[in-house]
């Protein structure tokens, strides 16, 4: 059974991930909403990687709004990565392949997605 | 505006169902934005995925502390509802509207059977933990095997081969519905594999985040989520779980059940009949 420091430590990440998620999409959502922006308007700012960090400098609503979405879909991982540290420090190496194997399929979903 | 808040109200009251139903409410959000708002299938399947995924984290972090989930067998079972999940999303974006429509009507329906059936029976606490403690005292150390390492105490994790082809599935009908598929880890792990029931919720619980995560990767990607509706949606969701985390011991679940099934069954037929129509 997996230590309970360990446990703890996976569930401050999924607490963080989420709450940093969700603050960030509250902000986007209030940015949009007071731009006037509607939620049924078309066509949607679309998701750009490269355009993320330029927004958000920029505090533009929709940089607000993709970087929480890309935080909430990537906190599993994170808590998944500190899974990994954390059983690697247990020396459990069966537990530390399993992870990277999840990583890698995680890795793979976002490039088969991007058609990379 | 009038949208923006509709739209938040309608996640809030799907988290509350999912809260207190446990089953995430991703099964209300696709119906909810199709049907109610208009948008394309895909999209609402991208949007429920990124819900999906905030309700997961922030009760398995809960249920993680408290020592609940096991985290070992959450995570080799996840290794394939994420495979799964991959596949699903990259299926779902070559499947005609209709006929995702269609499936998902039949989604729905299995599930309103499956609850409506629950309501018939009352489950005496015994069957939904099978045998464990006889179990806990057999259980061996040493050179355990790989299942018996991921057991918990008072419990023996057995049927592995069958933990994994459930997880399969859940993982694949996870991202082709963008639901988070407890409705298949919880009674495989439960019924399959010898896991008590409390630990197998917690467990799908903490297993739906990196699933969702794996199939919402391919959405997000493929232009399958709006930002403009995922966001206030997830709020909406992350809200209603919230509240309902705290209305669970006031609410009747009969009663709760009983309505919800009368939803799953209105809903499953206005989707069969978009995607028939």
């Amino acid at each position: 059974m997996t230590t309970p420091a360990l446990q703890r430590a996976v569930g401050a990440v999924l607490t963080i991930g989420t709450g940093l998620g969700v603050a960030l999409l509250a902000l986007g959502v209030v940015q949009m909403a007071a731009a006037g922006a509607g939620p049924l308007d078309r066509p949607f700012p679309p998701f750009d990687p490269g355009k993320l960090v330029p927004d958000v400098i920029a505090l533009r609503g929709q940089g607000f709004l993709w970087l929480g979405l890309l935080v909430v879909v990537v906190t599993p991982a994170a808590r998944v990565l500190a899974s990994l540290i954390g059983f690697a420090l247990e020396r459990d190496r069966r537990m530390v392949g399993v992870a990277l194997a999840i990583l890698a399929v995680i890795g793979l979903s976002a490039s088969l997605g991007a058609g990379v | 505006m009038a949208q923006l808040l509709f739209l938040m109200a309608g996640g809030a009251i799907a988290g509350v169902f999912g809260a207190l139903l446990g089953l995430g409410g991703g099964i209300l959000i696709v119906p909810l934005l199709t049907l109610g708002f208009g948008m394309p299938l895909r999209e609402s399947i991208g949007t429920s995925l990124v819900c999906v995924i905030v309700t997961s984290s922030a009760a398995a972090s809960v249920y993680l502390r408290r020592d609940v989930a096991n985290l070992r067998l959450g995570m080799t079972l996840e290794l394939f509802t994420a495979t799964a999940a991959m596949a699903g999303g990259l299926i779902a974006f070559v499947l005609p509207d209709r006929a995702l429509a269609v499936m998902f009507a039949a989604l729905l329906l299995a599930v309103a059977v499956t609850m409506a059936d629950g309501l018939r029976r009352t489950p005496p606490a015994a069957s939904s933990e099978p045998a464990t403690q006889e179990r806990a005292a057999t259980t061996p150390s040493g050179r355990a095997g790989f299942a018996e390492s991921l057991s918990g105490p008072g419990y023996r994790v057995r049927n592995m081969g069958l933990g994994v082809a459930g997880s399969l599935l859940a993982g694949l009908v996870s991202a082709l519905f963008g639901v988070g598929g407890g409705i298949v880890k919880v009674p495989v792990m439960n019924l399959v594999m010898g896991v008590p029931l409390r630990v197998a919720t917690a467990t799908s619980n903490l297993m739906i985040g990196v699933t969702a995560s794996a199939g919402a990767l391919v959405y997000l990607y493929r232009g399958g989520i709006n930002p403009l509706v995922t966001a206030p949606a997830a709020l909406g969701v992350f809200a209603g779980a919230s509240v309902a985390s705290r209305l669970s011991h006031r609410v009747n679940p009969h009663v709760l059940r009983i309505l919800f099934v009368v939803v799953l069954l209105f809903t499953a037929i206005q989707m069969a009949s978009k995607g028939l129509s």
